[in-house]
């Protein structure tokens, strides 16, 4: 396998921007079957990562979270992602960058981060398999403080329509949501979107505005998955501890401005787990738990 | 000072070296709807209304006060020292010292407890509890984001930086911030919190209504009996409560449509009848040492025994938002050695009909009192004869940290009337329910 050292974590911006253009070459390459199907053996890193306080401050009061000097799993994702998205934007990467959906993200989180810590950064894709609407892809990254790994995340995209790898095997239709008794309620505003991007710096035009959104075939501006999904890890509280799992699957996009009716509740084995749904048709944007390790 | 020794009776418990601390008496203005009679007075006005009627009532223009503790919920942070400066604004002597308090709709009864436990060590020989609130001069505070860039443009240093920083501004930062009676971390209102609460208790709108209609029909029979004569003084106009409605009847409960709990499974079942309503006003009560009661020569009313705060997980829906004092409660009375038997009156704060209802049905569950509460089995009953006597807050209204004050000084003088007329030892139980699942509760008796 390569390592290939970044000399900064790279801004998403223009990673979409190269994402776009390899998205083209890789449907003209499919079309004379010259597409690659396997994924890059190569690891991206970048070493020395450091947060910055009032960027870390923005997203804690974006997700709910009090500002302390401790590192949101959820921004240790915003600081980490980058790198992994690099892998997605290659032109050997085998699934083409727009119209990936993110449909699951697990994060373990195996000990505290702190404000001034320096993170390594590892960065590769993996477990590209078959799916019943098409392929996905497991984008890992590994933070490691020194020489301890304190912090990985593993983001599951869908490549829908895109068949590399035969048939799916033991993937089932998901498993019908009954709306709980809600806890809670989290108001969408329009803007959502782009305060999150701002502070994540995924600036993808379907979270940005209704016509940027539309454009690329959704009504509205959706939230950011890993927005709604920090917003859960919030309300989990300090019940989460030092070192948990932080497990969500994706259902529908929430649109913007919208309303998100929630249930964070403990399992009462030290585990919570929460769900988002959409209180008029009970259908669930997001479901998931968090489980101390 | 030292506190000095004193013979309390034997009926009294009070923890060793400390002394009684008496209710003496108590003054509110009337409680005012929304955007009534109050509309255009602020906090500071009604409280030093309330305060000025108490030294007008029990003579103490001139007094200095131990301190007087009183806070409001709806506050703008211009009044940071609010019951200082009505206090200020008041015939009691410049020299008496004050501080706010602030523990949402438990304002006022804390304040009661926190200056009472002052009394009981010594600390003070004298103090005035208090709670005032407006929901009609509400404060309005700009955006978060204007509010960020306006301080973020007060330290820019060159005109560059602050012309950086004021073109941050967006036409949306300038609307106006009302205050929210949303729960912070979960978003809901508390109406929408007590209707889950009422949902999984399976309170019935039938007696939510009946719950209401005995708050109006008791307010209505006190003010008729002149009950609250010495303990409200009118204020522009407003001579009794503006929300009590005498002549409201079941029939007229039945007919207004449910407000909370719409979305859910089950059918609604709370309305503005069985609601309390946004309220205007303010409230004191007069606390004191035997010896400063005598030296004043007023009548004690009332001893504050015992006072217990509880706290519940509302956030992750372990229990509802406002079933707090289900937990204080049964705490408070075996501290005391004493069953819900033992009480001739219970008050508990009527924020809605239903939280009355779930917190009696709480207590009267044997799987909630094994599981939750730790007992062998159900808490307890409560007569229903000595529950809210005079009415409470669906009748006279609820101005958040007003409502601990009313009650305290209304139980404080029927606990007295009983006890002369029974000559035995009277008690009561206070209970209030607060924003951010807090609960309040103290034990009162016959002085």
């Amino acid at each position: 396998m390569t390592t290939v050292v970044l000399p900064a974590v790279p801004s998403l911006g223009g990673l979409y921007a190269r994402g776009a253009a390899a998205t083209g070459r890789l449907a003209v390459a499919r079309r004379v079957g010259r597409a690659p199907t396997d994924l890059p053996d190569v690891v991206h890193e970048v070493r020395g990562v450091r947060a910055d306080a009032d960027h870390l401050t923005e997203y804690q009061h974006l997700v709910g979270e009090s500002a302390s000097d401790r590192l949101p799993a959820g921004f240790v994702h915003v600081l980490a992602f980058p790198v992994a998205f690099a892998v997605m934007v290659r032109p050997d990467f085998p699934l083409p960058l727009l119209g990936l959906v993110h449909v699951a993200n697990r994060v373990t989180q195996h000990a505290p981060v702190g404000l001034g810590d320096a993170l390594d950064v590892r960065a590769w894709a993996e477990g590209l398999r078959p799916h019943r609407a098409g392929t996905t892809v497991d984008l890992v990254a590994e933070v490691r403080v020194g020489d301890a790994l304190v912090w990985r995340g593993v983001s599951t995209y869908l490549a829908k329509g895109v068949r590399l790898a035969g048939r799916p095997t033991d993937e089932g239709a998901r498993s019908d949501f009954v709306a709980p008794q809600p806890t809670g309620r989290w108001r969408l505003a329009a803007d959502t979107g782009r305060r999150y991007a701002a502070v994540s710096g995924d600036h993808n035009p379907i979270h940005l505005s209704a016509v940027s959104a539309k454009a690329l075939g959704f009504p509205r501006a959706i939230a950011h998955g890993m927005y709604t999904a920090a917003r859960a890890l919030a309300d989990v509280g300090a019940s989460r501890g030092d070192a948990f799992t932080w497990s969500v699957e994706f259902a529908k996009p929430a649109l913007l401005p919208g309303t998100v009716t929630v249930r964070v509740a403990p399992d009462g084995d030290g585990s919570t787990t929460f769900a988002g749904w959409d209180a008029r048709t009970g259908k669930p944007y997001l479901t998931g738990t968090v489980v101390p390790l | 000072m030292a506190p000095s020794p004193r013979k309390t009776p034997a009926d009294t418990p009070t923890t060793p070296g400390t002394r009684r601390a008496l209710v003496l008496g108590g003054n509110r203005i009337p409680f005012a709807r929304a955007g009534g009679a109050y509309a255009h007075a602020s906090n500071q006005d009604m409280l030093t209304a309330a305060l000025d009627g108490l030294v007008a009532r029990y003579g103490l223009q001139g007094e200095r006060i131990g301190e007087v503790a009183a806070g409001a919920v709806l506050k703008h942070s211009r009044d940071f020292n609010l019951t200082r400066e009505a206090v200020l604004g008041s015939a009691l002597a410049p020299t008496t010292p004050a501080y706010d308090v602030q523990q949402a709709c438990a304002t006022g009864l804390e304040s009661v407890v926190g200056l009472a436990n002052k009394i009981r060590l010594g600390q003070l020989d004298s103090g005035i509890a208090g709670g005032v609130d407006t929901t009609s001069d509400a404060p309005i505070a700009v955006s978060d984001r204007l509010r960020r860039t306006l301080l973020d443009l007060s330290r820019a240093r060159s005109v560059g930086q602050r012309l950086a920083v004021a073109s941050r501004i967006r036409p949306k930062d300038l609307a106006p911030a009302a205050p929210r009676t949303d729960e912070p971390r979960t978003g809901l209102s508390m109406g929408e919190h007590q209707a889950l609460t009422t949902a999984q208790w399976g309170i019935t709108r039938e007696a939510q209504d009946e719950v209401a209609f005995a708050s109006h029909q008791r307010l209505a029979a006190a003010w008729a009996d002149g009950f609250f004569d010495d303990l409200v003084t009118p204020f522009r106009g407003q001579t009794t409560d503006g929300n009590l409605r005498a002549d409201t009847s079941l029939e007229k409960l039945a007919k207004l449509k449910p407000v909370f709990g719409l979305g859910l499974d089950t059918p609604a079942t709370m309305t503005a009848g069985n609601s309390t309503p946004l309220t205007d006003g303010a409230s004191t009560v007069l606390l004191g040492s035997d010896e400063w009661a005598a030296a004043h020569d007023l009548t004690p009313l009332a001893v504050v025994v015992d006072a217990e705060a509880a706290a519940v997980d509302f956030v992750h829906g372990v229990d509802g938002l406002l079933m707090a004092p289900v937990f204080a409660v049964p705490r408070l009375l075996a501290r005391n050695g004493l069953t819900l038997d033992d009480l001739d009156y219970v008050e508990i704060h009527e924020a809605f009909a239903s939280t009355v209802l779930t917190t009696l049905a709480a207590w009267e569950s044997a799987q909630f009192g094994k599981e939750r509460l730790g007992l062998d089995g159900a808490f307890g009953s409560v007569d229903r004869a000595r529950l809210n006597v005079h009415g409470s807050s669906l009748a006279a209204g609820h101005p958040f940290a007003a409502t601990g004050g009313r009650i305290v000084a209304t139980i404080s003088k029927e606990l007295h009337r009983r006890q002369q007329a029974e000559g035995r030892p009277v008690r009561a139980l206070v209970s209030v329910c607060a924003a951010g699942g807090l609960g309040l509760t103290a034990i009162l008796e016959a002085a």
